[in-house]
């Protein structure tokens, strides 16, 4: 066949020779190829079978990498799992749409999908649980999208939303992400209340008191450009009373309903180090980074356009920059922190504090962001871009890449725990969420062309939101092919074209 | 084309008023303001030394054109300079107003609500429609730091930042240097001991004179309570080698020596967030009297933004003292207001019309 696969059509016959595989999930990384055929995975072969592709070590920040430069452009690691994103529908279908979104995260090099709750209305029932479901099915997408329920009804923080229902209905966890739990004692309850349940509660963590009208992160920035300041510690104070709160009902709950929290998107080194202790206590606690926070910094709201790891040893400190500042893409909240900052979540993913990497898909209109800065609407649209800038860390030397991957996929999967076995037996009970690279399994995996890249733009982005910080931008990483369960969710040529490596 | 030039051409205008012969060739060597880079006014983080000094020769052109019996050039003839002001501020709306009107430009005002509650236009609306009105230059007051750079992504014209948010007032930090510069002995800033006083964290005013006053060599000194001087201590430490700029507290360690002291406004809504107890307080701790005045140098200037609160920020003695520089600071005002409108504009010799050709 010549043409290029349609998103949904079953993978006839895929040879890729001569990559590098990356699969967590068997601890595995090496050279190899693989032969998909009809869907399923036929062949699987590594280049040095016994040695192994080397072992994947948790936590190996030792530079025992293998250099990018030695490695095969072609990359093909499991289909990427993003555990934070807002599709939008319903209520505001002009920023996105699930069949946008899906394209979005299939373009990117995800296959599996977590979408917020904070809809409108905010998903808060089971029926509407099970409309979002059936949307996705709709969409005649293969990329699987996982909902979250609200915690609270409407999203409003004064009771508890229908939690039950919206388990039984296929809610992978709970959360009013967009806002905090802000009361205390109702955070406290649907922690309680979610741990009976087996499902997450993934809490924002934010004291709105120190937020109120914030703008950038405060320090050097914020200062110069005269933006009202987001502490870190209004990041930092709320998830250290959300771990008190988890310890206080980790003692208190039967062992039928112990409680799991994650939190997520979280920005600075302090936060960090909170999670950190709090696993060595042995709390029931996970966390994800984003990309955004991961690559960028406060500099980016000045104009600045280095990566965090190229501006950590000279900030900004005023005057000129590469861009004009005040770029409302750079709006986000949490808000792009210190180049330390990110140099200490990528920290956290070396030595196993961070979970999972999640992109905070933010998709806006232009008439939400086209407007004063403080008035922009938070967030950047983040999915299709983030494998890319993932993959400019670990060549940066920031993380290995089979970290980065795990951080993609066996991480997010764990995050999701019980969950995610619930929610992929909803559709097909005998296949796990991510299933790996093993013969004989039906295939989810991405293909990437390491070498190759490919320039961020409005028509390049399948998002509906253009809202992002690298638009213009030329990225390494290109996204060959997106596959799900056998199917094709995104293809950039046709299958003997993919076949055709290394480039 | 430099501020000499300038001055050139002004005098040989002055000549030719005077009948005396002008020559074609006096007229090709004063073309534009090449010595101006700057199509916008937006911040003073982008000035160097010598634009600052150009910004101040071409202010002194202004004033004397000020102390004229008709103070009139008929420079931007033909321009629309648009007004457009979000937030109220009588003053230096007026200020703007006779500036470009000394200029013969046509003044159009607006008078426009940020509010986000009541507006029904964005500002990128708002901005395209003004340009549909034929705008050459916008002059904008914004309540939101960074909206004129917002406005001039849109506009094809020049936007002059009249003041945003708490981020920029780059008019009023150059009028505060040029009364400064006139002021001083020697006229002098290089090497002095500015103190900025007050309400630092809300002052776009305070943060643009940071800007020119170290560029121009000063020691800056900024005093308030702590919570109003939030972030600044960063900003001090961050200053590249050259800039001087010290924080503190302490009023007395602030004044000691100073050669001109800068009080800001203060703000009734700083009490209601909680950063400050009550102005008596403020004004017992941090107020510009008689009194603490005798910790600076005794020929210290006494400067102030305005509009004043007297018997809060200032003590009703100090806002009428000798060495009170406040009426010149409204009088330099139009003079650099001037002077920006003729530089960003691009014009030709300040005493010719029709620049837009
Ligand atoms: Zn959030």
């Amino acid at each position: 066949m010549a043409d290029t696969p349609r998103p949904g059509e079953r993978v006839e016959l895929l040879e890729i020779e001569d990559a590098w595989l990356v699969d967590p999930g068997s601890g595995r990384e090496g050279q190899g190829s693989l032969r998909v055929e009809d869907g399923r995975i036929v062949a699987l072969e590594w280049a040095e079978p016994e040695a192994g592709g080397r072992a994947v070590r948790r936590g190996s920040a030792t530079g025992r990498d293998v250099a990018a430069a030695d490695r095969p452009a072609v990359l093909v690691t499991p289909a990427l799992v993003d555990i934070h994103v807002h599709l939008r529908q319903p209520g505001r279908e002009d920023a996105e749409t699930v069949a946008t979104g899906l394209a979005a995260a299939a373009h990117g090099g995800f296959g599996t999908v977590c979408a917020m709750a904070n809809t409108t209305p905010a998903i808060d029932s089971g029926g509407l649980v099970e409309d979002e479901l059936a949307t996705a099915r709709a969409s005649g997408s293969v990329v699987r999208l996982l909902p979250y329920g609200a915690v609270t009804a409407g999203r409003r923080g004064e009771t508890l939303a229908q939690m039950g229902e919206m388990a039984d209905a296929g809610a992978a966890g709970f959360s009013d992400d967009g806002s905090p739990v802000a009361d205390a004692s109702l955070f406290r309850n649907a922690l309680a209340y979610a741990g009976a349940l087996g499902r997450m509660l993934v809490e924002h963590p934010e004291e709105p008191s120190l937020t109120k009208g914030a703008e950038a992160n405060e320090g050097l920035v914020a200062t110069i450009l005269g933006l009202k300041g987001w502490p870190a510690a209004g990041e930092e104070s709320a998830v250290a009373r959300d771990l008190a709160i988890l310890a206080e009902v980790v003692g208190a709950n039967p062992a039928s309903a112990a409680p799991h929290l994650h939190l997520t998107h979280l920005s600075t080194a302090g936060s960090v180090e909170l999670v950190r202790r709090a696993k060595a206590a042995g709390l029931p606690v996970t966390c994800d980074v984003t990309p955004h926070h991961l690559a960028l910094h406060e500099g980016w709201v000045a104009g600045d356009r280095r990566f965090a790891w190229e501006a950590a040893a000279s900030p900004w400190t005023g005057g000129r920059t590469d861009a004009a500042p005040y770029d409302q893409s750079t709006r986000v909240n949490p808000p792009l922190r210190t180049p330390a900052d990110a140099l200490a979540l990528w920290r956290g993913l070396a030595d196993g504090t961070v979970d999972a990497i999640a992109t905070d898909h933010a998709p806006h209109t232009q008439v939400d962001k086209l407007v004063e800065y403080g008035d922009a609407a938070n967030g950047i649209s983040g999915i299709e871009t983030a494998l890319s800038i993932v993959l400019a860390g670990v060549e940066a030397g920031l993380l290995p890449l089979a970290d980065a991957i795990r951080a993609l996929t066996t991480g997010p999967v764990r995050v999701l725990g019980s969950a995610a076995t619930a929610a992929a037996g909803r559709r097909r009970a005998h296949e796990p969420l991510v299933p790996g690279l093993v013969e004989g399994a039906l295939a989810s995996l991405v293909v990437v062309d390491t070498a190759d890249t490919w320039d961020v733009a409005p028509a390049t982005l399948r998002s509906k939101g253009k809202n992002s910080p690298l638009l213009g931008r030329r990225l390494g990483g290109r996204v060959l092919a997106t596959v799900v369960e056998g199917r094709f969710a995104y293809a950039d040529a046709p299958e003997e074209a993919l076949a055709a490596a290394p480039r | 084309m430099t501020g000499l030039e300038i001055g050139a051409a002004a005098t040989v205008a002055r000549a030719e008023r005077d009948g005396a012969a002008r020559g074609d060739t006096a007229r090709g060597e004063t073309a534009p303001a090449d010595g101006w880079r700057h199509r916008h006014l937006l911040d003073v983080d982008v000035l160097s030394a010598s634009d600052i000094d150009l910004a101040m020769r071409t202010a002194d052109e202004m004033k004397e054109i000020l102390g004229r019996p008709i103070p009139k050039v008929p420079t931007l003839r033909g321009t629309q300079v648009t007004i457009l002001f979000y937030e109220a501020s009588t003053r230096t709306r007026v200020s703007f107003e006779v500036a470009a009107k000394n200029l013969s430009a046509d003044v159009v005002n607006i008078a426009a609500s940020s509010s986000s509650v009541t507006k029904g236009e964005s500002l990128v609306d708002t901005i395209r429609t003004i340009e549909a009105l034929g705008a050459d230059i916008i002059v904008m007051r914004h309540g939101r730091s960074g909206a004129p750079y917002l406005a001039s992504q849109v506009f094809s014209g020049h936007v002059l930042n009249g003041g945003d948010g708490w981020h920029a007032h780059p008019t009023q930090a150059l009028l505060d240097l040029f009364t400064l510069r006139e002021r001083l002995p020697g006229g002098r800033v290089a090497g002095r001991k500015i103190v900025i006083l007050g309400d630092i964290l809300h002052s776009r005013v305070a943060r643009s004179n940071i800007w020119t006053l170290t560029t121009m060599g000063a020691d800056v000194w900024l005093c308030g309570p702590a919570t109003l001087l939030r972030g600044f201590e960063r900003w001090a430490e961050a200053m590249p080698a050259g800039r001087r700029l010290t924080v503190t507290t302490d009023l007395r360690a602030a004044l000691r020596g100073a050669h001109a002291v800068m009080a800001l406004r203060l703000q009734q809504e700083r009490m209601a967030g909680g950063l400050l107890p009550s102005l008596r307080e403020y004004s017992l701790r941090y107020g510009l009297t008689a009194e603490t005045l005798r910790w600076a140098r005794a020929d210290a200037l006494v400067m102030h933004p305005g509009p004043m609160n007297e018997g809060v920020e200032i003590g009703p003695e100090i806002a009428d003292f000798e060495r009170s520089v406040v009426t010149d600071q409204v009088a330099n005002g139009v003079a650099i207001r001037m002077a920006l409108l003729y530089l960003i504009a691009g014009s030709g010799p300040i005493e010719e019309g029709g620049n837009r050709g």
